[in-house]
């Protein structure tokens, strides 16, 4: 059986210009893919292409198994997708936009109001429809647009940049309503937020000047690649000022694993130690400490390793 | 599908003053131009009135509704393609289960209803003559006729200059210069002589001369389905080409 999606060395040029090349990947339903690269990466033409607004030069993009340039209708209604700027009408009402966007996507006539209804619950847009688009804040005019992608309940959800004008409060609400969505379908997402992508997806495709660089697992408690890394405790960054093996670190009380990590140590604590009781014992060792911080991310060093910055990071 | 952007654009149109201010403004032009005419025949007796009457109307005040549709409907049909780039619907289209071909016949059919309701204005005032004047309904109805057909050309031809330009008043002016030059084609035709009946042929405004003479041949409705679909096939191509780059 194929996957939900499948992206068979897609390539798409401007011109002379190559914004995207030889691409391939597969998403499958209960994923939660996140597109990460740089401004200029190519995430929204990769996204543009996914959901047709754009043909690829090469390639073949598959949704359902069914291919999107052969059989464009069939393969579009079972995608929902939100462009990097919100396509709202501003002169429409929230409940008119949406029920406008259920019969493009072919939700009958009679089960609209239903769809309209239940999209803006999810989407916390109840107390919103009879207002007018044009006269919503960003943030409700987002929440608008991630409606419009889901009101008909679509296999395969393309979000660009879902999170880009909204309040903390309303990045809370998106994120948990993407790892919601991921329950029933498959979910891109492109950011170039580390947080973003961190937070919400299950693993991600790095991309820089068009091309795939890496494509890894992520998520809160995981590695790239791995065991499980906080399963045993907390782990820090600490850099000092004299030299030090990371033997003498392992020595140390509370530590339980310790390992070069650029300029300085990743130190991973025994359960019950906290970064006082690594402070004390480093102090007491006299080894000067000049900094103790929670480690970057895995994502983050990835990231920063694929795209070739790590100095500048 | 089409219907369903047809009725969107209709509800955007009539929600906001454009189509308001459109039938407005094409009211005041169009009943000022009938006291006009009317004022000519007032005070002369019954025998000479009666058939001039009938078509000085129809040249003068459904010639005018023709000349308000070719500077209206351009206008309006540029503006329903660079709203939808200009708001990044667009998107929201292109990736929706709609093929290119019903969006292109849902934008002329939402053009089509305020520019129908500009077409029925000049019969409208006639019509208030009826039982004081001996009105021609048959060739009004022809007039109004022809109107409909040129303004769903203009609109199609107003499509495909959209789909050349992403800026409203380079599309809107491309639009002009394609119309106008099709209406010089006939000009063209009488300096040449007989030998060019082809350029007269496809002058749009020697097609409307034969509706506003009360003659519905079938020459004309030929002329203005077949270059309604052409402009509109442009159009479709343009816009198929743009998502191939």
């Amino acid at each position: 059986m194929s996957a939900l999606l499948d992206v068979v060395a897609v390539s798409r040029r401007f011109g002379a210009v190559s914004a995207l090349s030889d691409l391939t990947f597969s998403l499958d339903r209960g994923e939660v893919l996140g597109l990460l690269g740089p401004n200029g990466a190519g995430k929204s033409t990769c996204l543009q292409v996914l959901s047709g607004n754009l043909a690829p030069s090469a390639g073949r993009v598959l949704i359902d198994g069914i291919d999107l340039a052969r059989r464009p209708l069939a393969a579009k209604a079972r995608l929902g997708y939100l462009p990097e700027r919100s396509p709202v009408y501003p002169e429409m009402r929230v409940d008119e936009y949406l029920a406008y966007a259920a019969r493009l996507r072919r939700v009958p006539r009679a089960r609209v109001a239903a769809a309209v209804a239940r999209v803006k619950a999810r989407c916390g847009l109840e107390r919103s429809g009879r207002r007018l688009l044009g006269k919503l804040s960003k943030g409700y005019r987002q929440r608008a647009g991630i409606a419009q992608a889901l009101v008909h309940d679509p296999d395969l959800v393309i979000l660009d940049e879902p999170t880009d004008g909204l309040d903390p409060v309303q990045i809370r609400e998106t994120r948990a309503l993407i790892r919601g969505l991921a329950e029933r379908c498959g979910v891109i997402v492109s950011s170039h937020a580390l947080a973003e992508v961190q937070a919400v997806c299950s693993r991600v495709i790095i991309l820089r000047d068009g091309r795939m660089l890496n494509e890894a697992p992520v998520g809160p408690t995981r590695q790239p690649s791995g065991p499980p890394i906080e399963a045993a405790g907390e782990t820090l960054y600490v850099r000092l000022a004299r030299p030090a093996s990371p033997e003498a670190l392992n020595r140390l009380p509370g530590v339980a694993a310790a390992e070069p990590d650029g300029d300085g140590f990743r130190i991973r604590l025994v359960p019950g130690t906290g970064a006082d009781g690594l402070a004390r014992a480093i102090v007491a060792q006299d080894l000067g400490l000049l900094e103790l911080t929670r480690p970057r991310s895995d994502l983050e060093r990835l990231f920063f390793a694929s795209i070739g910055a790590e100095a500048a990071a | 599908m089409i219907l369903t952007i047809a009725r969107r654009d209709w509800a955007a149109a009539f929600k906001t003053p454009l189509a308001w201010l459109l039938l407005a403004a094409s009211q005041l032009v169009l009943a000022w131009v009938f006291l006009r005419v009317l004022d000519g025949f007032t005070g002369l007796e019954p025998p000479t009135r009666s058939a001039g009457l009938n078509l000085d109307l129809s040249h003068n005040l459904f010639g005018t509704a023709a000349v308000l549709l070719l500077l209206a409907a351009p206008l309006l049909a540029t503006r329903a393609l660079t709203v939808e780039r200009r708001e990044g619907t667009d998107q929201l289209l292109g990736a929706a289960p709609v093929s290119l071909a019903a969006l292109v016949l849902g934008k002329l059919l939402g053009l089509a209803l305020p520019l129908l309701l500009v077409g029925l204005l000049p019969l409208g005032l006639t019509l208030t003559l009826l039982g004081v004047a001996p009105v021609d309904p048959g060739l009004f109805a022809a007039a109004t006729v022809g109107l409909w057909l040129c303004a769903l050309l203009f609109s199609a031809a107003g499509l495909y200059a959209a789909s050349l330009s992403t800026q409203p008043a380079l599309a809107a002016v491309i639009a002009y210069g394609i119309l106008l030059l099709l209406s010089m084609l006939s000009q063209a035709a009488q300096l040449a002589a007989a030998q060019v009946s082809l350029l007269d042929w496809l002058s749009w405004n020697q097609h409307l001369f034969w509706f506003l003479a009360g003659v519905v041949r079938v020459s004309d409705l030929a002329y203005f389905g077949l270059a309604t679909v052409l402009f509109l096939a442009l159009a479709h191509r343009r816009l198929a080409n743009q998502r191939l780059g």
